[in-house]
């Protein structure tokens, strides 16, 4: 068995360097076809971890009335934290929120110091627990206060998360689409390459039948080229989009301004790499299993 | 034992490549088929380790009938039979030593066994000092004798040469005919495909005679 192992593997190898143009060409095709599944990956990461982040920090501000009452003020807070979707409640008065205004926005400094007096309202910031992100239970609350006084306003950001989570999603469908047609055309590629390769040992196999050789012991080699072609795009593609990760920031980045956050890439984890990796080997598989069974009659 | 009954095989019509071919060969037997050019030698050899489906007709190797051997059986009726071909059929990028080689891989045994064996058969056909040159480097008459050593490394039963000294010299011929009586001399059924007479008349014990597909003589000689 080991024997026979060895023999295939060396078949597979040997006839890799034989053919190493067009098996370089068949490299680089699902190379290319799994780099745009992985960019598109990536990119929809960057979004899930934004989504996940705002997620995390999902605040209500409660703004009020400039004449509520501190006791009224107090009471609704009280009311606001004994609900158990509201991990902490903060009172922020107008004084805080005029500097927490011009700490965020310093360009806009200016135009607040000459504003007379202070147009920002006292608010309450509800962190929401992050199990409770986005739950109806949340949006029902947040309908019970709405029309309860002193409060003249919220602001809720939950609508943003739902538009990155959409986005997130619309940028895997794309992903998956490309992808998924180069792919398909990588598949072609490698069973036509494996078919020339069958072509050109056509020779050797009509010796390997008349000696006796089984249906499988003539397919097992070109099936490990396939695999191999497969692993090798897919371990290529992988590593250019490290470098890809790795340079999109340093050089285009920078002139994204405030949306470069969100159009970064972020790295896959473990199991999508596996996945990059096993895709090319499945679809290095498939291309070569096809085109052995097509036209390797024995 | 090989026994072939009313064998007719047609390529295209109305000719008959073999027409009501019945034939009894025993084991250990020593067999020429010969005839002119376009008789239906390499068919009814490539009949026997079926290459080719007759038209008509049974072939029974041993008592099994070959005809009803399922597609991925072929290969057990391969490996008890040894196959030498006219144009060598060498695989010219690989060394002698993998081409002799082969069966024995393609039968799963292990390298030591191969190694030992392999030099040990082209011992027997005077090639073991050329074990890791290419086909490309020899002679003619070296390329025969690495197909013919291809086709007995696996010791089978039955051996079958489709004019193995074709594009030999009578002296390389001589030679490798006495190697396949060698062989047929430790129990081998031998059948060879020749339209030699020189061959033919000094090594022939039984000879088939065919003409357009038909055997018009057998011949048996004590």
């Amino acid at each position: 068995m080991i024997e026979k192992l060895r023999y295939f593997f060396r078949l597979a190898g040997n006839n890799l360097w034989q053919f190493r143009t067009r098996n370089a060409f068949s490299v680089t095709i699902i190379c290319l076809s799994f780099l745009t599944v992985g960019l598109f990956v990536s990119f929809s990461n960057n979004i899930r971890f934004t989504v996940k982040r705002i997620s995390d920090n999902m605040l209500i501000v409660f703004f009020l009335d400039e004449a509520a009452g501190e006791s009224e003020i107090e009471s609704l807070a009280c009311e606001i934290a004994a609900n158990p979707f509201i991990e902490n409640v903060r009172r922020v008065s107008p004084a805080e929120a005029r500097e927490s205004f011009k700490a965020n926005f310093p360009e806009l400094q200016d135009l607040v110091e000459s504003l007379k007096g202070n147009p920002f309202p006292a608010s309450i910031e509800a962190r929401i627990a992050p199990r409770a992100a986005g739950s109806t239970q949340v949006t029902l609350f947040i309908e019970k206060i709405k029309n309860r006084a002193p409060v003249t306003d919220i602001q809720y950001n939950q609508d943003w998360v739902e538009r990155l989570k959409a986005l997130s999603r619309v940028a895997n469908a794309l992903g998956f689409f490309f992808g998924g047609i180069l792919v398909l055309t990588s598949f072609f590629t490698v069973s036509n390459v494996i078919k020339l390769n069958v072509f050109a040992r056509k020779n050797e196999i009509e010796i390997l039948r008349l000696v006796g050789a089984t249906d499988l012991f003539i397919r097992i080699p070109f099936w490990l080229e396939g695999i191999a072609l497969g692993l090798a795009g897919g371990t290529i593609s992988l590593v250019l989009l490290f470098f890809i990760i790795q340079i999109f920031p340093v050089y285009v980045g920078s002139s994204l301004g405030a949306v470069r956050e969100l159009l970064t890439f972020q790295v896959l984890d473990t199991s999508q790499c596996l996945w990059i990796i096993a895709g090319g080997a499945a679809t290095g598989l498939v291309g070569s299993a096809t085109s052995v069974s097509k036209f390797l009659k024995v | 034992m090989i026994e072939l009954f009313h064998i007719w095989k047609q390529y295209r019509k109305p000719f008959w490549a073999l027409a009501d071919v019945s034939l009894e060969i025993k084991k250990g037997d020593f067999w020429f088929v010969t005839g002119p050019s376009g008789s239906g030698k390499t068919t009814l050899l490539k009949i026997i380790f079926r290459e080719l489906l007759p038209t008509e007709g049974q072939i029974l190797i041993d008592g099994v009938n070959v005809l009803k051997i399922h597609d991925s059986r072929i290969y057990r009726l391969r490996r008890m039979m040894g196959i030498v071909f006219q144009d060598f059929r060498l695989m010219f990028h690989r060394s002698v030593f993998d081409n002799v080689a082969v069966p024995l891989q393609v039968a799963g045994a292990g390298r030591k066994d191969i190694r030992r064996r392999v030099f040990s058969c082209l011992q027997k056909v005077s090639l073991h000092h050329k074990m890791w040159e290419l086909p490309s480097s020899l002679s003619y008459g070296e390329q025969q004798r690495v197909a013919i050593a291809r086709a007995i490394i696996n010791n089978p039963e039955i051996i079958l040469a489709d004019e193995p000294t074709g594009n030999l010299d009578p002296e390389l011929a001589f030679e490798i005919i006495s190697l396949f009586k060698d062989i047929n001399k430790q129990g081998t059924t031998v059948i060879i495909g020749s339209h030699d007479r020189e061959l033919i008349r000094h090594f022939g014990d039984k000879i088939i005679f065919l003409q357009k597909g038909r055997i018009i003589g057998k011949e048996t000689r004590s």
